[in-house]
C-alpha cells in the first residue's frame, strides 16, 4: 500500500528530489498495469511516482532523421497523431487494437514495455518499426534497442530509477500492418500478435521485419522468418517457406487464452495474412 | 503515512482535501465526495463502469489514483444529470437500461464520444462503448439511445 505518493512535473524536479522518497518506489504512469496489481493485492509499493505529468516525457516530435516518442504519451493520443501515422505506421496501426478506448486514454508505451508482458502490442509494434529506447538515470541518457530491455514475462533490465523517457524511430518510408489474435475483441490479451514492417517494390522485399507478441517469454523478432522474406520475391513458395519456418521459430504455451499448438500454427496463417496485405 | 493535498475540480466546483496516498480515485470519488453514481464493477479496468471523465477523456477511475487528478478536471455522471445531459432522457426514453449498475459509465463514455464526434455512426458508437459492459440489456437499446443524441437527430 503507498505510504506516499509525489507527483512530478519535470524530470529535473523528479532527480532532484527522488534520493529523499521511500527507497521501496515505482514510477506510476497509466496505472493500466500498476494499479490492476494493486487492486488485486498482488503488488504494492511504499511510494509511487506520479510521473503522468512530466513534460518530457509527453511529447512527439521529429528532426530530420527520427521521430521522438515520449513515453507517457497516451496510447489514444498517438493514434490521432500525424507524424506517428506518417512515420510509424506499425504503431497507428496498433492503436486501435490495443485495450478499449478509455484504456487508451490512460494506458502509456513506457509502461507497456517497463511492465514486460510477452503480450504487449505496442512494444511489438515499436520493436517492428525498429525503435530505439531512450533511458534516463539522474540525467545520465542511453538508448538502445526496444527489445533488449526485456528479460522475460515480466521482467526487465532497467536499472533502480532508470526511467524510459522515451522512443526513437527512424524515418524511413515503409508499409506496415498489425494484427491480434483474440477471442473477444477490445479485452486486451491476445493469443498470437504480429507486426510486420516492410518496404516492398513489385513484390520484391527490399527490407522486412516481422515481431510477433505471445509466443515467446517476450515480444520476439522473427529473424529467421525476416531473413528468408529479405532480397526475395513475394512468390507463393517463398511465402509458405516463411510461414513454415515461422511456426519453428516461436516458443508459445499453453494458458488460458489459447493452446501451445494453435497459437504456432496461426503464427503462419497470421503471417501469410500480414504479408498479403502489405504486398 | 504522508497526505496529500489533492487541489482539483469535480462537476464545476473547485475541491481542496488531504487524502490518504492509497485512495484509488474512484474511492475518493465514491468515498470522500459522495457522488455514488461512479461504480465499481470489477477493478481491474474490465468493465467501465468506473467511467468519469478528467479534463474531457473517459477513464477508468478504478485505475487511477486519486493523487493522479491533482490540477484537473473531472465530470461524474452527478455533473451530468445537473446540466440535463440529453444522453441521460435519451436512455430513459429507449429502454436502455434495466438494472441500471453499468448505465453512468456508457452515459461518460457516450458523452466523451459525441463531443469529440457528434456525428458518430452506430459502428463507432458500438467502438466507443465496446469497453464497457452490461449484464442485462444485450446492448441494442443503449446503441439506439447514444444514436438519437447524434446532432443530426438533435435538430
Ligand atoms: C483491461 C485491460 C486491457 C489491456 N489491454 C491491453 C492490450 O490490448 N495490449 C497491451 O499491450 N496491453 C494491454 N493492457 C496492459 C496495459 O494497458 C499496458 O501494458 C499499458 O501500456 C501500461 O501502461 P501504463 O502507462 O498504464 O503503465 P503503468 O501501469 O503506469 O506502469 C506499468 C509498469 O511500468 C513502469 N513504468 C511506467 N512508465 C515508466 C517509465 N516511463 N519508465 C520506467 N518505468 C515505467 C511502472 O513502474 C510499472 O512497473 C491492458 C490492461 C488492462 C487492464
Ligand atoms: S470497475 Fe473500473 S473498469 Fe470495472
Ligand atoms: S443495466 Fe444492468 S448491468 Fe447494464
Amino acid at each position: 500500500m503507498p505510504e506516499v505518493i509525489e507527483k512530478f512535473y519535470s524530470l529535473k524536479e523528479l532527480w532532484k528530489k527522488l534520493p529523499k522518497l521511500p527507497v521501496d518506489r515505482k514510477y506510476l504512469a497509466g496505472g493500466t498495469d500498476l494499479i490492476v496489481g494493486y487492486n488485486l493485492g498482488i503488488s504494492s509499493n511504499e511510494c509511487y511516482l506520479d510521473i503522468s505529468d512530466i513534460r518530457e516525457l509527453n511529447l512527439v516530435r521529429e528532426n530530420k532523421k527520427q521521430v521522438f516518442i515520449g513515453a507517457g504519451v497516451k496510447l489514444a493520443e498517438l493514434g490521432k497523431n500525424s507524424l506517428i501515422k506518417r512515420w510509424v505506421p506499425a504503431l497507428y496501426d496498433c492503436v486501435p487494437h490495443f485495450a478499449s478506448s478509455s484504456l487508451r486514454n490512460m494506458a502509456t508505451l513506457g509502461g507497456n514495455l517497463a511492465n514486460a508482458s510477452p503480450s504487449a502490442d505496442g512494444v511489438c509494434a515499436l520493436a517492428a518499426s525498429r525503435a530505439w529506447v531512450l533511458l534516463n538515470l539522474y540525467g545520465k541518457r542511453e538508448s538502445k534497442p526496444v527489445l533488449s530491455v526485456l528479460k522475460g514475462p515480466k521482467k526487465n533490465a532497467l536499472k533502480k530509477d532508470q526511467i524510459i523517457e522515451g522512443f526513437i524511430v527512424p524515418k524511413k518510408r515503409h508499409k506496415a500492418v498489425f494484427l491480434k489474435l483474440i477471442s473477444r475483441a477490445k479485452f486486451g490479451i491476445g493469443k498470437v500478435g504480429i507486426c510486420v514492417c516492410a518496404d516492398i517494390e513489385k513484390k520484391f522485399v527490399k527490407d522486412i521485419n516481422v515481431v510477433l507478441s505471445s509466443v515467446a517469454p517476450t515480444v520476439f523478432e522473427a529473424k529467421k522468418t525476416s531473413s528468408i522474406l529479405k532480397y526475395s520475391y513475394l512468390t507463393a513458395k517463398i511465402v509458405e517457406k516463411a510461414s513454415e519456418t515461422i511456426r519453428t521459430e516461436v516458443s508459445p504455451i499453453s494458458d488460458i487464452r489459447s493452446a501451445q499448438d494453435y497459437r504456432r500454427e496461426m503464427c503462419g496463417v497470421l503471417l501469410e495474412r500480414a504479408l498479403r496485405y502489405i504486398a | 503515512m504522508k497526505k496529500y493535498l489533492l487541489k482539483c475540480q469535480v462537476n464545476g466546483k473547485n475541491i481542496e482535501r488531504e487524502i490518504r496516498p492509497d485512495k484509488t480515485l474512484l474511492e475518493f470519488i465514491r468515498e470522500d465526495l459522495g457522488l455514488t453514481g461512479t461504480k465499481e464493477g470489477c477493478g481491474e479496468g474490465e468493465c467501465g463502469a468506473c467511467l468519469d471523465l478528467l479534463d474531457g477523456r473517459a477513464v477508468n477511475s478504478c485505475l487511477m489514483m486519486a493523487a493522479q487528478a491533482h490540477g484537473k478536471k473531472i465530470i461524474t455522471i452527478e455533473g451530468l444529470r445537473d446540466e440535463k445531459n440529453p444522453l441521460i432522457d435519451s436512455f430513459a426514453k429507449e429502454a436502455a437500461v434495466q438494472c441500471g449498475f453499468c448505465i453512468p459509465g456508457f452515459i461518460i463514455k457516450a458523452e466523451e464520444l459525441l463531443s469529440e464526434n457528434p456525428e458518430a455512426t452506430d459502428d463507432e458508437i458500438k467502438e466507443s462503448l465496446a469497453g464497457n459492459l452490461c449484464r442485462c440489456t444485450g446492448y441494442k437499446n443503449i446503441i439506439k439511445a447514444v444514436g438519437k443524441v447524434r446532432k443530426k437527430c438533435l435538430k
